[in-house]
């Protein structure tokens, strides 16, 4: 029936349209002459009028799709690190003069007592300090002998010596004296003293002590209980068990100054301390390790030296010098200089030990041997011309773009001429510092067709941070204010609609959220979430909830007064009157009423937050690295030289900021507009 | 009027209350406290003859934060109402005297902006009213819709990037140049002046928009009003209907505005202040925000806070005087 009826008044307004293609006349009962529009579509129409408010609507659509849409379309993502190959002015070498001696074990079963090979260092300067050939060292009851070999060669070995005599003043134990029977019991080969038990039970108190006897002086130590070790002071020679004679002594006495001399067929070692010296007669030695200032540098490319090659080469260095390492028959000579140099079974030079070491600055010896030669020349000349630094020309490995070396096709390294610094450094050293080509974080790019607006300090593409940002920065605006409005409509139309006493209760509580400062809440809010180490997607949460918290109180008055005005009409009295529920009286019959008004205070909203939102971002204080929000790309060159350098990055964020809230203010603007022409602005 | 006031203080007296109180809570609950640093840094001195728990109690004692956090919020409210605001923790100096300090800094820039907020904004406004729709219009429009847009630290970059680094006409930030020291008396004053200058360009951009808008709105209400067609249909002259007829009533709504205004000039200017490093209010509050300097925060809030309710008052107030047909009750 219905149906029928409408068809029938389409007919007839059709053939009424057709009749007014042919006269062109309209008569006064014409359905098309007055249009009625609904309310929603003249909002519309009044809407799209409005220039600014279409421009601002297409800016939003535009920034929506740009955010949401973009990042499925485009190839990086927000955390992505872009690397690249640059040419950079590297530390390329480091050539020093060797001060440390290395140890090379010759013999890994020889025990050898660690703080004594720690030691090792010292314990050479002393000796050519006192121009020594021989040390003895001890590390509790073992000793050690340091052998010198020859010019920065050293050995260390385990070492058998027996202690023979003192000399000088000494302390010797004598024996030892015992409180409960006054005795003492005397050490082997001591002879008793008469009188000295006595003496000792005079004197023999406490833990300790001096007494004389007889002129000689003694010393007691508490030893196990009631009982004291004694001491003896005494002067001149001293034998621990026999003596050795006469001759023995006139050797000793030659060897004045020095602390090693032979006799009779054994080698005898002074250990001097303070006035006293002990003498040993060394009985064998096993060297554990051979240590040396001097470093090998083989005369071909690339060919690592194994320890032990180079241990016995040193240590045959000054005992014959041929060796045998790997099968392989090798010579070792000393130069004049001080160098090594070692010659291959063929007689060809093979390697060299100098006390100067030319290295890549990663400690890898990987150099040429030319190359070495070339740079400690290059020094030499520096330190002869007293200048700190100086270049020189040299062919390096040639590199491609992406850092590797280049081969040609037999497999052998292309050369290219390189510039090379040579530094003095103020520690000594000398830094060799050329151009190579390394991977790096490709940081601060200029906009170019790969990264369209350039990376950022950390590596990331600027224009996939801004996407990724435009989604937090709009996602925040949205859930702030529609937690302002839900906040807003809840307590404004519970507070329009009881009026009196909740009324009263909730207007009070908008006043005091209005007057809470907003700004240095949410900063003091910043710096709590920072203390705590907070998670960068908690914090996002925090503050999206605190700022919708803050911001309610605005939307609250506004449903509060539309509603108070609404209440007393007609419709409302006769909701009333039909029974309907409070509830849905509230917000199915007042709060629709208030939508215009409301959709424009969201509108207008969202410009506010995303700015508060980027405000707090560009402090540090709201949301983090490396979550991409447009405020934190600001952020990340805010500092002054960034500011000035980088203006790439910064400038189309800003821009990116202010279109986005001119469009929200416009369209709001263009709404308001649209559902009440003749509201005050 | 009268009775209106002392009402309408009493009510401000009790929001006051509150705000301080929500505050307060949130002072309380920050989690690495300046308390807790200092009680390290007592303890851990040689000599020290308390061991760091200990220090903590006392020093929780001494500022009243061991009464839990209403305890704690009273006894802060004593001290303050007996004007004892304690010694800022970040400035280590009574906070009276951090205020002192900095206060007119921030008065000098906020009065300056003001000013010209004013000169700029209502003629503006006012032209772009007198011509609907033209281009005047339009533009004065867009000019005041870009600088409510504007995000402060965006357009304080701006500046500085063209006036500070392309142009060198002004320092980046600070108050002083670097030869301030031997200047005369004079040359100082021009020295400050124009570090000034860049900060209070950005006041100026920033609040210039909503001033604007706001004049214009009303102005048009006031010119689609009916008494302003009887004044044009009687023949008065268009110059003497906008300046005495529109201009008088238009004022109605803007002197209330800019009365509000005025307290808050006293506020400082936080963001703006930080950006440029004027050693004004706002800065040092945003220094003390970032350490947890709860006396100083405490009292910059609840200064700022007074300052927005005086200003609602005083708006509210002037609203009384200036319209003869509103009476405050």
């Amino acid at each position: 029936m219905n149906n029928s009826l409408n068809e029938a008044l389409k007919a007839k307004a059709a053939a009424r349209a057709g009749e007014k293609k042919t006269d062109g006349e309209m008569a006064l009962d014409d359905v098309a002459r007055v249009k009625v529009l609904s309310p929603g579509r003249r909002v519309f129409k009044r809407f799209v009028r409005n220039r600014l408010a279409v421009f601002g609507s297409c800016l939003l659509i535009t920034m929506f799709l740009f955010s949401f849409a973009g990042p499925l379309f485009y190839a990086y993502g927000q955390k992505q690190i872009f690397y690249k190959y640059s040419t950079e002015n590297v530390n390329y070498a480091l050539a020093k003069s060797n001060t440390a001696y290395n140890g090379y074990v010759v013999d890994g079963s020889v025990d050898l007592a660690r703080p004594v090979v720690n030691a090792m260092n010292s314990n050479i300067k002393k000796m050519l300090e006192k121009d020594e050939e021989l040390r003895l060292v001890f590390e509790g009851e073992d000793a050690f002998l340091i052998r010198k070999l020859g010019r920065e060669v050293y050995t260390l070995s385990k070492a058998d010596a027996d202690l023979v005599c003192t000399t000088g003043k000494s302390k010797a134990l004598i024996g030892n004296y015992s409180m409960v029977g006054k005795k003492i019991v005397y050490e082997k080969g001591e002879d008793p003293v008469p009188g000295l038990e006595e003496t000792a039970a005079d004197n023999c108190k406490g833990k300790g002590g001096t007494f004389t006897h007889n002129g000689v002086n003694y010393t007691f130590e508490k030893g196990a209980a009631k009982s004291f070790d004694l001491y003896a002071e005494r002067e001149g020679l001293a034998y621990v068990g026999k003596p050795l004679g006469e001759e023995f002594e006139q050797a000793l006495e030659a060897a004045a100054g020095k602390n090693v001399f032979e006799f009779d067929g054994s080698t005898w070692l002074l250990s001097a301390s303070g006035n006293a010296a002990k003498v040993y007669r060394l009985i064998s030695e096993t060297v554990g390790r051979v240590y040396s200032i001097l470093t090998a540098d083989t005369y071909e490319t690339g060919v690592r030296l194994a320890d032990d090659f180079r241990a016995s080469a040193l240590m045959a260095a000054y005992s014959g010098g041929s060796f045998t390492s790997s099968d392989e028959e090798y010579t070792i000579e000393p130069e004049e200089s001080g160098a090594l140099v070692v010659y291959d079974g063929s007689g060809a030079e093979y390697a060299e030990f100098t006390d100067f070491t030319v290295r890549r600055y990663t400690g890898e010896d990987t150099m040429d041997y030319d190359l070495k030669n070339a740079i400690t020349s290059s020094i030499l000349e520096m330190i002869s011309t007293s200048s700190r630094n100086c270049t020189l020309s040299y062919a390096l490995p040639m590199q491609n773009e992406t850092g590797s070396y280049i081969y040609d096709e037999n497999g052998n390294l292309q050369y290219s001429d390189s510039e090379l610094t040579i530094t003095q450094r103020d520690t000594g050293e000398f830094v060799v510092n050329c151009e190579q080509i390394i991977y790096v974080i490709n940081r601060f790019e200029s906009p170019s067709a790969k990264h369209i607006l350039g990376t950022d300090g950390d590596g990331f593409d600027v224009l996939a941070r801004i996407m990724y940002g435009g989604r937090v920065s709009l996602m925040v605006g949205f859930v702030v204010v529609f937690l302002e409005i839900l906040l807003g409509i809840i307590m404004g139309g519970l507070a329009g609609y009881y009026g009196k006493w909740v009324d009263n209760l909730i207007m009070r509580l908008v006043d005091i959220f209005y007057c809470l400062p907003s700004m240095p809440i949410m900063i003091i809010l910043g710096a709590m979430m920072d203390a705590l180490r907070m998670n960068t997607y908690i914090r996002l949460v925090i503050m999206m909830a605190a700022l919708g918290l803050m911001g309610w109180a605005g939307v609250a008055r506004l449903v509060r007064g539309q509603i108070l005005s609404l209440r007393e009409q007609e419709f409302m009295v006769a909701t009333e009157a039909t029974g309907i529920k409070v509830k849905s009286r509230i917000f199915r019959h007042l709060v629709p009423n208030v939508m215009p008004q409301l959709i424009v205070t969201a509108t207008m909203g969202m410009g506010s937050v995303i700015i508060m939102e980027s405000t707090l971002s560009y402090l540090g204080l709201g949301v983090k690295h490396p979550l991409a929000t447009w405020g934190t790309i600001i952020n990340s060159v805010s500092s002054a030289s960034a500011m000035a350098h980088y203006a790439f990055i910064w400038i189309p964020v800003g821009l990116l900021i202010c279109l986005t809230v001119i469009a929200f203010n416009f369209v709001g603007d263009g709404l308001r507009d649209a559902y009440d022409p003749k509201s005050k602005r | 009027m009268f009775k209106y006031t002392v009402k309408r203080l009493l009510y401000s007296a009790i929001i006051l209350f509150f705000v301080m109180f929500i505050i307060y809570a949130l002072m309380y609950n920050m989690p690495t406290s300046y308390v807790e640093t200092k009680a390290r840094e007592l303890a851990s001195r040689p000599g020290a003859n308390k061991s760091y728990a200990e220090w903590l109690a006392d020093l929780n004692a001494q500022y009243g934060m061991d009464k839990g956090v209403v305890g704690g919020y009273f006894v802060w409210l004593g001290n303050a109402v007996r004007g004892n605001w304690g010694d800022s923790w970040a400035w280590t100096i009574p906070v009276t005297q951090v205020f002192k300090n900095t206060i007119w800094y921030s008065f000098a820039l906020s009065v300056v902006a003001y000013i010209f907020e004013i000169l700029i904004a209502i003629p503006l406004g006012i032209t772009a009213a007198k011509k609907q729709y033209s281009f005047t219009d339009y533009f004065t429009t867009v000019v005041s819709m870009i600088c409510i847009s504007m995000p402060t630290f965006f357009l304080a970059t701006l500046l500085k990037y063209f006036f500070s680094v392309k142009l060198g006409w002004f320092d980046l930030s600070g108050m002083q140049g670097r030869n301030y020291m031997n200047l005369s008396d004079f040359g100082k004053f021009l020295d400050v002046a124009k570090h000034f200058v860049l900060p209070s360009v950005t006041l100026i951009i920033i609040n210039i928009g909503g001033l604007m808008r706001y004049t214009r709105t009303n102005m048009l209400e006031v010119l689609n009003a009916d008494y302003i067609r009887t004044a044009r249909a009687k023949g008065v002259p268009e110059k003497k209907v906008i300046n005495y007829h529109a201009f008088r009533n238009t004022l109605i709504p803007l002197i209330t505005t800019l009365g509000g205004m005025l307290p808050g000039l006293f506020s400082g200017a936080l963001i703006t202040e930080s950006l440029f490093a004027i050693r004004g209010i706002g800065f040092a509050s945003y220094t003390s925000m970032t350490q947890a300097d709860i006396p100083f925060i405490m009292f910059y809030l609840a200064f700022i806070s007074i300052m927005t309710l005086l200003g609602n008052l005083i708006s509210d107030l002037l609203y009384g005087a200036v319209d003869p047909r509103v009476r405050l009750s």
